[in-house]
């Protein structure tokens, strides 16, 4: 008869197991076993996981747990606690409701332990009694038992054994042997004597192998573990193993040791220890599907989503929607279209029994919008009409020709994906609102019951942990792992030797130095193992009551309850993942809709502006574009310029294209060209011409593939979808091409026509891009714009104070400047924490908010706040609870102008006076020191110069970090006009090819990945004037020894000299042919007076 | 204690491992008894520095057995390389 392992720890075992789940499944599945336990360490993480495995393998899973327990009083039965860890037991879950049973009490233990390592109290133990009476308990090789058997403490043993008797259905003693030399436990006469005190005692007996390896071979893994889980370096002192024994044995192994334990034991034969394991184990298989719930869906119930029963939420949905088609329609021809499609994507929803999926999303942004906050869905969700009309979403799906059959179609089961886009700001905000909602008010109670929780992510070795955690453990010295790891790529632990051999960087390190060497193989044996338990940063499931009994919960570090699983995890036990991410972009959008309404028109609403304004569309083709929603990069600067978007489509459209992919693949070309006008569209057959002809012939869209499929071989949308989804896979295009061919063939397409079209769809399989996630995109990119157009203090005021871009600061400073926005200087009475539109004119401006002093915290900006307005200095000192550093800050930037306005008065005077001040008064309240008679220090002319204006400028870059007064460029204007420096102004008036000569400030160094695999640079300037980009290829790079490539990376203020490439009508950019330093071609110049060589 | 180098093949086995009869001080001993075996390994990361990567080596298998020649019976330790297969023989 097979045996049956009962305790298995995997990888989810953090910093412990060395075997992922499936490893061990497919293991046991080859010795033929039924069944296999997993009971990991402190976690459930690799539960569903070892669930599909079983399935797959078709083997049973047994699930438990391994656990440290303290019995309180522990030192008083005479075992020392004066240890960091408590022993170990190990609790199974039985097959009838165990796993539920078993859910509960971890939350119990979790939520007691906080976010130590769970700890089972004495205590939870009461408390979860109604849990844990209905579960199975293993006092095994770490526990408190088998420590007093170790002792020869018999007494002790079977006292300690019956504190936790009262709480659990069953126990037993759990004889493990490791073949562990000595009489220790681990060793087959600890294991025997444990079979002995069971059999005294009456106690069911089992035998496990306390199994933590596949192989034997895993061994030094488990050690590299041991370390890097108690931060020690490697002394068999800090090891657990002492030998390979504790790998996952075949049967005939398992019988052997169960036989010499026996026998050790006086028992003539094993059966009985055998038999008892065997019932163990059949009493607590469970069912993946049963049990654990894989394939079910959850949804909040019909009751909780405001209807009465299942058929009510149906009508529910349909009221709902249809109540949105007045709100987003007007014309009645639309309503009409709307109102057709809507009944079809009703019923989809209605077979999959989806409704309660759609109506807890809209409660919840809903939820968002009644707080003000701004929520916005991504991803494919922005193809249901639905989502439109229920305000989930903010793209009309009719409109852009985006399909519901990519986001949820009858023919996939699984649940779809919605991603919502919220402020970052008030992202938890969002958090807090759905647990009120959902969530317990008592996660703590036994009988909790919450519809919510956060999800985890599981964090793995990659080849910098991996390389850290097995240096540290050989004891590689700190510089070399560190050297070492900082050069590694982000890539898997796993190609860490492939890496090495592409790195020249690292030539210089001996990698085949013993410990070196030994350091990489061993990192690499630790790729893809599960290292930390994090959250998620974004995602929140959703479900019915039954959550907490479907799936282990802890408390994480943001105070938030988190699963125990992850995203695929929560899919796979059909919860509803909702992810809220936070959004900059938005954020600065609400910033600058609140300024509106402040500052210009009460009734302002961004969401309800047309689509199709020329003038923002005017500002997008002008490239003028830092600053809005993903189009301010060069690269996206570059394409805008080309592409020169006319309408909403347009962006969308823009915003596809802008990937690694398609640029990659080159599908920008013959799209640029065609819409330029220089060639035709492709156009392969008449019949696909509705479908492309938005993107000039050129398939850029899921949805255009999915059409394509259809429209040529007749299958519905939603099966079309299906065989989208099977192109991106080898096996998946074979059978698609197998049956595409005869499908189109039986339609009327001729032969050459279908090869044609196969080629496409198989080409742009992998880069084609889902139109419903870039039109959800596109929505906040245009809205950017509009602002920007409309309002652009307002606009560049949100952009400041949420900085939700690429570039600095001091950048959208520049550009209000070019744009003709008044900057307000910072003022200690005027500033506030963000910054604000100033003025209700034709130019309001922008107040530079108190948040730009570097060093200030948010609590003195409060206090500073508060005690608005100041007097003068020694006010401002007394009251505002400002440090010194700050206040000298606000001096030199020019805050206290306002207040101090006698022009023999100046910066240096006031710093003087500041000195004064902190001299004569102790820290405190102004009124005391008055009646003590201290009189306040006097403010008086030094007769100290004033500062310059190049001293003020750079004054406010090193302590604000922008230029404010000034361009940063304004002190070497004289000498670039000398040179005949370029504007990036008048760039596009050069002759292509012309060698121009352009200065300014770094915007972006960037290195991208390019079609040649060559390393190219491109450099953006800041010249006060507007943005120039420069390419520099490998040539120049690696000319005069590299000397202009050292040059990029040492300075911030450049002199490029290049050739203009005309890359569109409004594009232009420089291949660049030498760079240097500004300063000091500058200083040379200065000391030639214009006879320098360039 | 005395100890001697022995062959693999000079020691008869059952089963991949189990020792039967083994050669000691140009005897043969047959074993009567296990009284008890263990296995042990480890302490790797200390020949790092021969340059070879043997993450696993020096795994040794052990048996504590009572064993007789003809008439005397004999406690003995026999200790086997995994690696090389090599045996060795202690008496106790």
């Amino acid at each position: 008869m097979s045996f049956i392992h009962l305790r298995t720890t995997s990888a989810y075992s953090f910093k412990y197991g060395t075997t992922q789940p499936c490893d061990l499944v497919e293991r046991a599945a080859e010795f033929e076993m039924p069944a296999l336990a997993l009971t990991d360490r402190d976690s459930f993480a690799g539960t569903i996981r070892f669930a599909k495995s079983c399935l797959e393998m078709g083997i049973a899973p047994i699930i438990g747990i391994n656990l440290q327990i303290d019995l309180i009083n522990s030192e008083s039965v005479g075992i020392k606690s004066d240890r960091k860890n408590f022993p170990r037991i190990t609790i199974l879950a039985g097959s009838d409701g165990g796993y539920r049973h078993l859910m509960h009490l971890y939350r119990g233990i979790t939520f007691a332990s906080g976010d130590r390592i769970p700890v089972l109290t004495m205590d939870v133990l009461e408390r979860f009694a109604q849990h844990s009476s209905q579960l199975y308990l293993l006092h095994g090789p770490e526990s408190p038992v088998s420590e007093a058997i170790a002792l020869h403490r018999s007494d002790l043993a079977l006292e300690i054994f019956n504190k936790t008797r009262p709480f659990f259905a069953d126990h037993a003693i759990e004889c493990v042997s490791h073949l562990v030399g000595g009489n220790g436990p681990r060793s087959t006469a600890h294991a025997a004597r444990s079979l002995v005190f069971a059999r005294e005692h009456d106690i069911p007996a089992v035998i496990t192998n306390a199994v933590r390896m596949r192989d034997r071979i895993d061994g030094p893994v488990a050690d590299i573990l041991d370390c890097a889980r108690q931060l020690v370096p490697l002394d068999r002192r800090h090891l657990e193993r002492r030998n390979g024994e504790a790998f996952l044995k075949d049967s005939n192994e398992m019988h052997r040791l169960a036989a010499e334990i026996a026998q050790a034991a006086g028992e003539g034969s094993p059966r009985l220890l055998l038999k008892t394991t065997r019932e163990w184990a059949e009493r607590s298989l469970l069912s993946p599907q049963r049990d654990i719930g894989l394939g079910d869906v959850h949804l909040p119930e019909a009751d909780v989503v405001g209807a009465a029963n299942a058929a009510d939420m149906r009508r529910l949905l349909r009221e709902r929607s249809e109540a949105g088609l007045h709100w987003r329609y007007t014309d009645s021809n639309r309503i009409r279209i709307a109102r057709a499609r809507l009944d079809d994507e009703l019923a989809t929803v209605a077979t999959l029994g989806f409704e309660s999926y759609f109506l807890t999303v809209a409660d919840i942004t809903d939820m968002a919008r009644d707080k003000g906050i701004r929520v916005a869905a991504r991803g494919s969700g922005a193809g249901s009409l639905i989502c439109h009309l229920l305000g989930i979403s903010g793209v009309d799906p009719i409109e852009h020709g985006l399909l519901m059959e990519r986001f949820c179609s009858p023919l996939r089961r699984a649940l779809p994906d919605i991603d919502i886009d919220v402020e970052s700001a008030r992202r938890l905000e969002i958090y807090d609102a759905v647990f009120a909602r959902y969530g317990s008010p008592s996660f703590k109670s036994p009988n909790a019951i919450s519809r919510c929780a956060t999800v985890s992510m599981v964090e793995k070795y990659r080849a910098r942990h991996a390389i850290r955690d097995a240096g540290a453990a050989l004891g590689l010295p700190a510089v070399e792992i560190d050297l070492l790891a900082k050069s590694m790529p982000h890539i898997r632990a796993a190609n860490i030797e492939a890496a090495l051999a592409s790195l020249p960087e690292l030539k210089s390190l001996n990698t085949s130095a013993p410990l070196m060497a030994m350091t990489i193989a061993m990192a690499q044996r630790l790729d893809g193992l599960p290292r930390h338990l994090a959250m998620h940063p974004c995602a929140i499931a959703l479900s019915d009551a039954t959550l907490l009994d479907r799936a282990p919960l802890q408390i994480n570090a943001g105070g938030y309850p988190m699963l125990e699983f992850d995203k695929d995890d929560v899919e796979d036990i059909g919860l509803l993942k909702l992810d809220v991410l936070g959004v900059r972009m938005q954020s600065a959008i609400a910033h600058a809709v609140e300024e509106i309404r402040r500052t210009a028109d009460p009734d302002f609403d961004i969401d309800t502006v047309p689509l199709d304004d020329p003038a923002t569309y005017k500002l997008i083709q002008s490239t003028q574009t830092l600053g809005l929603f993903q189009i301010e990069s060069p690269g996206q600067r570059e394409l805008i310029g080309k592409l020169q978007p006319r309408t909403f489509n347009d962006l969308v459209i823009d915003i596809s294209l802008f990937r690694p992919g398609p640029v990659k693949s080159d599908m920008i070309r013959p799209f640029l060209n065609a819409r330029g006008g220089f060639t035709e569209p492709q156009l392969i057959h008449p019949t696909l011409a509705p479908i492309l002809a938005e993107t000039e012939g050129v398939v850029v869209f899921h949805e255009q593939v999915i059409a394509i499929i259809s429209v040529m071989t007749g299958i519905s949308l939603a099966a079309a979808d299906e065989k989208r989804r099977a192109l991106g896979s080898k096996e998946g295009q074979q059978e698609v091409c197998d049956w595409f061919f005869p499908a189109a063939t039986m339609r009327g397409y001729k032969l050459s026509t279908i090869t044609t079209i196969w080629e496409v769809l198989r080409a742009f399989a992998s880069f084609g891009f889902c139109k419903a996630h870039a039109a959800a995109f596109a929505l906040p990119t245009y809205q950017s714009a509009w602002l920007k157009t409309h309002y652009p203090a307002a606009f560049i005021s949100g952009v400041l104070t949420h900085d939700p871009g690429m570039y600095p600061k001091r950048l959208m400073i520049d550009e209000a400047r070019q744009i003709g926005v008044p900057l307000a200087p910072l003022d200690i009475n005027a500033s506030l924490p963000d910054y604000r539109v100033e003025g209700t004119g034709d130019t309001p401006a922008i107040r530079i908010a108190l948040s730009a002093v570097s060093g200030a915290s948010a609590h003195e900006i409060e206090s500073i706040t508060a005690g608005q307005p100041y007097i003068d200095l020694a006010d401002f000192y007394r009251r505002s609870g400002a440090a010194a550093p700050t206040i000298e800050t606000l001096i030199l930037t020019g805050a206290f102008d306002s207040v101090h306005r006698d022009q023999s008065i100046n910066h240096r005077d006031l710093l003087l006076h500041l000195a004064d001040l902190q001299k004569t008064s102790a820290p405190a309240l102004s009124g005391a020191q008055m009646s003590l008679g201290l009189a306040p220090p006097l403010l008086q002319p030094s007769g100290l110069p004033a500062m310059s204006s190049a001293e003020k400028m750079s004054n406010e870059l090193s302590r604000l970090g922008m230029d404010l007064s000034e361009h940063i460029l304004s002190p070497y204007a004289e000498f670039l006009n000398a040179i005949g420096a370029t504007r990036s102004c008048d760039l596009l008036k050069a002759r292509s090819n012309s060698t121009v000569l352009v200065a300014g400030v770094k915007v972006a160094l960037q290195s991208p990945p390019v079609r040649s695999g060559k390393r190219v640079l491109f450099l953006s300037l800041d010249d006060g004037y507007g943005c120039s980009d420069a390419t520099f290829f490998p040539d120049v790079l690696e000319a005069r020894t590299g000397e202009y490539a050292q040059t990029l990376y040492a300075t911030s203020l450049f002199l490029v000299r290049g050739a203009t490439r005309r890359t569109g009508e409004r594009g232009i950019s420089l291949r660049a042919t030498g760079v240097w330093d500004l300063r000091s071609a500058y200083q040379e110049w200065n000391l030639k007076k214009g006879s320098v060589a360039i | 204690m005395a100890s001697e180098v022995i062959p693999a093949g000079e020691v008869l086995i059952d089963g991949p491992t189990t020792p039967i009869e083994f050669t000691f001080k140009g005897r043969r001993f047959r074993i009567h008894a296990v009284l008890s075996r263990w296995c042990e390994s480890g302490g790797w990361w200390n020949r790092v520095s021969d340059g070879k990567y043997r993450p696993d080596d020096q795994a040794r298998a052990l048996w504590r057995v009572e064993a007789a020649p003809i008439g005397a019976l004999t406690t003995f330790q026999l200790e086997r390389d995994e690696a090389t297969g090599q045996w060795i023989v202690t008496t106790i």
